[in-house]
């Protein structure tokens, strides 16, 4: 008896809290919607309800052209974190255990992920002043160039040790079988070790994408006028007065987001991907 | 190598080349790092391309947060199909480093220095004379507020806002009538204890202090500014809740009953809160900061014409109505506060202080000072950390 | 032995361009902080002159101001990761055991949907949330749940909240994973050896989601430890933190020596806290290792 009686109030326990728990992690994005049509001139000072934010912010060019910054951006770090930490994640799991380069980039990876941003941001700034201008390598003197390799830097760590995961656990005589039979490196590299490294691909290209356009620090750091970013626009106005557009637009992005979330579950659905086979790879 | 260095551009300029060199030398063999280190210190500022009469097509305005009519700005764009973008910081340091770190390719064309703190940019080349004859607007400018010390003949900068400091306070927390600064001081300690912010600026934090004292605000006397420390960490500090750029949204969320403000972010606050009769402003005596914001052209800036039509833009006198209602500060244009007291702005005493109050003012000055006072401003921080 | 063609393109070939790249746009420029931070900063006018280099900076960083923010922040990121863990581990259990299999990756999705808004902008809804004239005070009031407004923000418990919310998600998911793993039959096999449910999640579960504790306090404290946005948005003079101060030396005092120096002690202490987490938790390990040798056959623990 005492068995049964405890069961279920373990598990109405278990259910509250899980309940709890969601509400905790959508009551500021709530809040931020429903203050998403204040009409009054004030973020947090909620007057009157209306779309007056959403046709202002929208009107705003400058606003608009922070939004296309932050997701160009995003778009093209993911990219090259993609590049770059797909090669890296392949090569760290091939390697042999402890071999000097394999330890030299491993550590070398954690140390971007224990620098405090902000060093990150204040050693790129005269980094790329001295390779645009005294080098005379001029796609650093881009706004957005200087986005993209700092946010790509910033995410490479992480999308290399998910695809080394990923990895990690892969039959290698797969492989050698493979070249047994004769298939070159780069068929191997094609059809064995890529789609097994897909779902890490996919999970690490979410993830920078998600982290560049998080990115506020280092952002405000390498930014150049003409390419600021939507949270350093954000940040700006933290430090003086926030406008209810603010609200309308991140609102406008969260949809958004939503949507394009949505269709990436769907396409992978029919690849025959899980999404939580996604979400695991990602989270480690 | 004679060019002032990227991280040494503030220095001196007959100090800077005994730095570099040295700096260099001592570069190469560390860390492996002597190539890079002597090319960081390679420090020529882009220039700009000259004056030609053709206004481009875009302008990046650098400036302290939400301190131009959004109005205006929009106006400025249709008008003369410029796409303006902008920018904010929260303090000249942070202007300083940017400009002097990106040496000419930050791309921003005007930016806003304060007054006392032009020295510093244009002894360092971080500013470009202006063409006072592509800003004919500029005779409307109020003689008061042109040809200042700081500035002989308006060569690099233009009045662009001044005001001063005191502090906005709840009358119906604080009942007693509040005039000095030593009445800030006791409230502070008293009522408004745990609900008092400060200015996060040594110089306005140091001057609460040194005004009550009788001393100069801008002393460099080591004693004094002792002194000052003292009261400082020992009365306001454990009483502070934060400190603020700007007391406006503080004002509006509630959590604050004093706060040390500038008069124009105030007048913001005013306008915004639900109980504005609960609320007062006070030019405390004995004395207070009187600073000027200046518009300027920075060095490389990419699009010269635009910036100084810009400047003439804002200037203009059927422009400075708009931009004084929505910024609360005057802007040294001639007759303007006659015109806005006519057309009856809201709480514009907070933009037009008293000449009573204007003659006990004392206009900031940057000086050797400045290290201990942001000595003091860091030890209040911690002290009202650890309330 | 392994094919000419096989060690040209072998895997060392492989991660040469993100070494290139690691070198290139990390290792350098950090480097040149780290430098910095053995320099000094000569006059009011200058960030940072490095002719002389010494290690004055580092006793220079470590004032009272300094450390007392410093200790806040370690507290204060501490805690966050523990509270982290103490909400998150019975909720990753819920989704992972709990939740049907056909609903737990819309579970998951929720989970993450936060994570896909702003920083900045969750942060500012929690500014909106705890303000004394905010909805949240004023709906407490109407209820008669309090007699005062909640006046919390700018303060260090404002903070505390906003950094548990912002990094929450990320102790989550590790910890889902790793119950998942753990999968169902061990659990019953548990249950059939006639352990109750409890001593199940303890001597089963627990240890077997410890990869996942282990990388979810990793994901949570180390950038927790040098945030500093949560704090400038929700934090007052009480709630600063040790980034905020190290910012405050490259955008305000322009002493680059010094600021670098405090990054350098913060890297230093984060890497520290983590080292000395991994050896209290070996000889946990090595404890709970002793007490499980007893044979569980002998029955009553």
């Amino acid at each position: 008896m005492a068995y049964t009686i405890r069961k279920p109030l373990t598990d109405r326990f278990l259910n509250a809290w899980g309940i709890l728990v969601f509400m905790y992690l959508f009551l500021p994005i709530a809040v931020i919607v429903a203050y998403s049509f204040n009409n009054g001139k004030v973020l947090a000072n909620f007057q009157e309800f209306g779309f007056n934010a959403y046709v202002s912010g929208l009107e705003n060019d400058v606003i608009v052209a922070t939004v296309f910054t932050s997701l160009q951006a995003a778009v093209g770090s993911a990219i090259v974190a993609t590049i770059f930490g797909t090669l890296g994640g392949v090569a760290l799991a091939q390697a042999k255990r402890g071999v000097w380069w394999a330890v030299g980039l491993t550590v070398a990876l954690g140390a971007t992920l224990f620098t405090p941003e902000i060093v990150d941001g204040i050693a790129f700034l005269p980094w790329f002043v001295t390779l645009g201008v005294d080098w005379g390598l001029t796609p650093f003197n881009d706004g957005m160039v200087r986005l993209i390799v700092s946010h790509a830097m910033f995410s490479m760590a992480v999308v290399t040790f998910i695809i080394r995961a990923r990895l990690a656990g892969m039959n290698r005589q797969l492989e050698e079988a493979a070249a047994d039979l004769g298939a070159n490196v780069w068929r191997r590299f094609r059809d064995i070790t890529l789609p097994i490294a897909a779902p890490g691909i996919f999970a690490g290209a979410l993830m920078s994408f998600t982290l560049s356009l998080d990115n506020t620090i280092l952002s405000s750091f390498v930014q150049l006028p003409g390419s600021t970013p939507w949270p350093v626009y954000i940040f700006a106005a933290v430090k003086v007065a926030l406008r209810p557009e603010i609200a309308a637009i991140s609102t406008l992005m969260f949809l958004l987001t939503l949507i394009a979330l949505g269709v990436c579950a769907l396409a992978l659905r029919k690849t025959g991907g899980s999404s939580t086979e996604i979400i695991k790879t990602m989270a480690g | 190598m004679s060019e002032p260095s990227p991280i040494n551009v503030l220095a001196p300029n007959h100090k800077v080349d005994t730095i570099t060199r040295r700096a260099a030398l001592a570069g190469f063999g560390v860390l492996g790092l002597g190539a890079l280190t002597a090319c960081g210190r390679n420090t020529t500022m882009a220039a700009s391309p000259p004056v030609d009469g053709t206004i481009e097509s875009k302008l990046n305005l650098y400036t302290w947060g939400d301190y131009d009519s959004p109005d205006l700005l929009g106006k400025f764009r249709d008008d003369f199909d410029v796409l303006l973008q902008v920018d904010s910081y929260g303090s000249n340091e942070e202007l300083i480093a940017k400009l002097s770190s990106s040496r000419g390719t930050s791309g921003y064309d005007v930016v806003v220095p304060t007054g006392s703190q032009i020295d510093r940019f244009a002894g360092h080349d971080l500013l470009q004379p202006l063409d006072l004859s592509l800003i004919p607007n500029f005779s409307h400018m109020d003689p008061n507020f042109t040809d200042q010390e700081f500035d002989p003949g308006n060569k690099y900068t233009i009045c662009k806002a001044w005001g001063t400091t005191g502090y906005a306070y709840r009358t119906d927390v604080i009942s007693r009538e509040m005039n000095s600064w030593q009445d800030f001081i006791d409230a502070a300690g008293d009522e408004a204890s745990g609900r008092t912010s400060l200015l996060s600026d040594p110089w306005e934090l140091t001057a609460i202090s040194l005004a009550t004292l009788g001393y100069s605000l801008n002393t460099t006397d080591d004693k004094e500014l002792e002194e000052a420390k003292k009261i400082i960490i020992d009365e306001i500090a454990p009483h502070v809740r934060a400190y603020f750029g700007s007391a406006s949204t503080g004002m509006i969320q509630g959590s604050f009953d004093l706060m040390q403000s500038y008069n124009g972010d105030a007048r913001q606050g005013f306008n915004e809160v639900e109980n504005p009769d609960d609320w007062e402003y006070v030019f405390p005596t004995p004395s207070a900061n009187l600073w000027m914001d200046c518009w300027a052209i920075a060095t490389g800036a990419p699009h010269p014409d635009a910036a100084h039509e810009f400047i003439n833009f804002m200037i203009s006198p059927e422009n400075s109505m708009p931009q004084i209602e929505y910024i609360g500060y005057p802007i040294g244009v001639k007759g303007s506060e006659k015109k806005a007291r006519k057309a009856k702005f809201d709480n514009i005493d907070l933009i037009f202080p008293d000449q009573k109050v204007l003659d006990r003012l004392e206009a900031s000055i940057f000086n050797e000072g400045m290290a201990a006072r942001v000595d003091i401003l860091t030890e209040a921080k911690r002290r009202s950390g650890a309330a | 032995m392994i094919p000419l063609r096989n060690r040209v393109f072998g895997p060392a070939a492989l991660s040469f361009p993100t070494w290139a790249y690691v070198v290139f746009f990390f290792i350098i420029p950090v480097a040149m902080v780290i430098f910095f931070s053995f320099g000094y900063k000569p006059d009011i006018y200058t960030a940072v002159a490095t002719d002389t280099l010494s290690f004055d900076r580092f006793p220079e960083a470590m004032t009272p101001a300094f450390m007392s923010t410093f200790f806040a922040t370690l507290r204060i990121s501490l805690l966050g990761t523990f509270l982290c863990l103490l909400i998150a581990l019975p909720f990753a259990y819920w989704i992972a055991v709990k939740i049907a299999p056909a609903r737990r990756s819309l579970a998951l999705a929720l989970v993450m949907v936060p994570f896909w808004t702003n920083f900045l902008v969750r942060t500012l809804g929690w500014q909106i949330i705890l303000s004394p004239t905010g909805f949240f005070s004023e709906g407490l009031l109407a209820l008669g749940l309090t007699q005062e407004r909640i006046d919390i923000l700018y303060t260090h418990t404002a903070v505390q909240i906003g950094v548990v919310y912002n990094y929450l998600p990320l102790m989550i998911l590790p910890l889902f994973v790793a119950i998942d793993r753990s999968g169902t039959k061990l659990r019953e096999a548990s249950y059939d050896l006639g352990a109750n449910k409890v001593k199940t999640f303890f001597k089963v579960t627990l240890p077997m989601a410890m990869p996942g504790v282990i990388s979810g306090c990793l994901l949570v404290f180390i950038p927790l430890n040098g945030d500093y946005i949560t704090a400038t948005v929700l934090g007052g003079a009480s709630g600063s933190m040790i980034g905020q101060l190290i910012a405050e030396q490259f955008n305000s005092a322009q002493n680059w020596a010094l600021g670098s120096a405090m990054a350098v002690v913060l890297i230093a202490a984060t890497v520290i806290v983590v080292g000395v987490g991994f050896a209290l938790l070996k000889i946990g390990q090595l404890i709970a290792a002793k007490a499980n040798s007893i044979p569980i056959s002998n029955g009553r623990v």
